[in-house]
């Protein structure tokens, strides 16, 4: 008993073709390699969730009253930390631009421990792997008085809420 | 013949042989006390099925391997089990998890035990995983036929410290929490899908509940199941690609020409032979081939006996001796300072922390592209089967350079790094 090793070769006997087998083995692998694909694209759109939870970025922080002059009041939980000069209010992000931890204030402004980055009172880099300055946020008084800040909304560092 | 039997005699027959019958029904061979029944003993066993019947001498010698591969296996299969037993007491929760770490610690029999095992056993995996990648560099390993089960085994050793990763995240402590912080913006200074890498494994745009269900599911269902699956293939390959490596002149040169051309067959390459031109005369060389193997029952089983028999003490030692770390439990607002990484990847976390992407992205990247392609670019066939083999000596050393290196930025990391990530000495 003779077995054919030989590799079809696509072409039928007048040659030159491609042949009704061959073509209807690429449409149906050109199906399932779709389908598998669009499964793949579907599972990611799943895993990829539409709502999340978390801290609102819009909140207000008290009136101005709470910050005397002076004041470097880091609010941990809202992530930003509140400057007051004079009459003059801004509020400095306090997560690091490196990778993400809560920098802590430090004789020269602030200090990451995570992997030592370091900025100056203005959130300006002054050392380490830090690649941006610390973003400062969108802060406006609120018709009843309080301090409200937008965390969505970074504006030019420098650029303070005059009272 | 002895007459037939009564029906009532032969259920009392059956009956009293049913434990040997059921016996026999499991295990179809007795101990081997002969070379055909070792044989049977290592084809006929499911668990033995997938080791040859018969193990060339050279990957028996310890000197030659370690046992680190072995190692490796077993020390995941003992994260398994403690795995699965720790799983019976966690919670993914952020509210639940620290408090069931305290509750295992507490009440729970064995809790501490347990928790120690997995811990130390994870610690060991990643060392003996990296120390087997080592071994089977410096003895040339990778090379041809073998550079696809590297390719697979560079896999493995990433799936090992990604499984770590997102282990030691689960506790919900200090480390727990700014170690995901850390390990997820470190995923998003990837070029172009770094940010939707980042928000896919936080599940969220912070780190929360919903980042640790994600990590949760990935540590217990998804690695483990495309690790087992990547050891499957490894194991499945060193069969196929004839064993372990061995030196060239681990096996003696046998010609076949010199047979008498009366009645053996002379094979010649690229010619078929049907089967009764293979068995029609007896190889003159049968019988003289010197035989380098010998068989697995017993010697490779109890090697691998052994081996377990070690690797699950030493974890048992090291778990009674020294409890896995607990940190303070979460604290979002500050994070501990200096905020340290377990010790495998203090020298990455000493490379972010001179350059995000560079450190935690290019370099790791590049090394990991440099691993991968070693066997394809190394194609030499020299000096294979033998540690530190000279012919080598340019290939080891750019190895172990690179060894060296990160092994620097460990010590680094560890010993020389205080408060603010400021440069320390340790005296």
């Amino acid at each position: 008993m003779a077995v054919n090793l030989k590799r079809s070769s696509g072409e039928d006997s007048d040659g030159g073709k491609t042949s009704r087998r061959r073509m209807l083995g690429w449409l149906t692998g050109a199906g399932l390699a779709g389908s598998a694909g669009l499964s793949a694209v579907s599972n990611f759109v799943f895993i990829k969730p539409r709502a999340t939870y978390g801290q609102p970025q819009r909140f207000s922080v008290g009136k101005p009253e709470d910050f005397p002059s002076g004041t470097r009041a880091i609010l941990a939980a809202r992530g930003i930390c509140i400057v007051r000069e004079g009459t003059k209010l801004a509020a400095i992000s306090i997560t690091c631009t490196h990778l993400g931890c809560t920098v802590g204030a430090a004789d020269t402004g602030f200090a990451c421990p995570c992997h030592g980055s370091r900025f100056d009172q203005d959130g300006n880099v002054t050392g380490g792997p830090a690649p941006r300055p610390l973003p400062w946020f969108q802060i406006t008084l609120a018709p009843n008085g309080e301090i409200e800040v937008d965390k969505d909304i970074e504006i030019v560092p420098g650029s303070y809420l005059s009272l | 013949m002895s007459p037939a039997t009564p029906p009532k005699a032969s259920f009392l027959t059956a009956l009293t042989d049913l434990p040997k019958n059921v016996w026999k029904s499991i295990f179809r061979n007795p101990l081997p006390s002969n070379d055909l029944e070792r044989s049977s003993t290592s084809f006929t066993n499911f668990f033995l099925h997938i080791h040859p019947v018969k193990v060339h001498k050279n990957s028996l010698r310890p000197a030659y391997t370690l046992g680190l591969g072995l190692i490796s296996f077993f020390l995941f299969v003992i994260l398994i089990v403690t795995g699965i037993l720790l799983m019976f007491y966690y919670v993914p929760s952020t509210t639940q998890a620290y408090d069931r770490m305290l509750d295992l610690r507490g009440s729970v029999a064995f809790g501490t035990l347990l928790r120690n095992m997995h811990r130390w056993g994870a610690h060991g995996m990643v060392a003996v995983v990296f120390m087997h990648l080592c071994r089977v560099f410096f003895t040339g390993s990778y090379k041809k036929p073998r550079e696809f089960n590297w390719v697979v085994g560079v896999i493995l050793f990433l799936l090992t410290l990604f499984m770590s990763f997102t282990g030691y995240l689960l506790p919900w402590d200090q480390l727990a929490f700014w170690a995901i912080t850390v390990g997820t913006a470190i995923a998003g200074y990837a070029p172009v899908i770094g940010k939707d890498i980042q928000f896919l494994l936080m599940g969220g745009t912070s780190v929360g509940q919903e980042a640790l269900l994600r990590f949760y599911v990935l540590h217990v269902a998804v690695l483990p199941a495309v690790l087992t699956l990547a050891i499957a293939i490894h194991f499945w390959r060193i069969r196929k690609d004839g064993g372990l490596s061995r030196a060239e002149d681990a096996d003696p040169v046998v010609s076949l020409e010199a047979a008498p051309a009366d009645k053996a067959s002379v094979l010649e390459p690229k010619k078929l032979y049907g089967f009764q031109g293979l068995v029609r005369g007896p190889l003159p060389k049968v019988g003289q081939i010197p035989d380098n193997t010998v068989f697995s029952w017993p010697n490779l089983f109890l090697a691998e006996l052994f081996t377990f028999v070690v690797t699950l003490s030493a974890i048992l030692v090291l778990s009674l001796l020294f409890n896995a770390p607990l940190e303070e439990p979460v604290n979002a607002l500050h994070p501990p300072n200096p905020a340290k990484a377990p010790w495998y990847f203090l020298g990455l976390q000493e490379m972010v922390s001179y350059s995000a992407f560079w450190g935690g992205i290019g370099v790791p990247g590049i090394f990991v592209l440099l691993l991968l392609g070693t066997p394809y670019m190394d194609r030499s066939t020299k000096g294979v089967g033998k540690w530190f083999s000279r012919d080598r000596l340019l290939a080891n050393t750019i190895f172990i350079t690179f060894v060296v290196a990160n092994i620097i930025f460990v010590i680094i990391g560890t010993f020389f790094r205080g408060a603010n990530w400021a440069f320390v000495t340790p005296w």
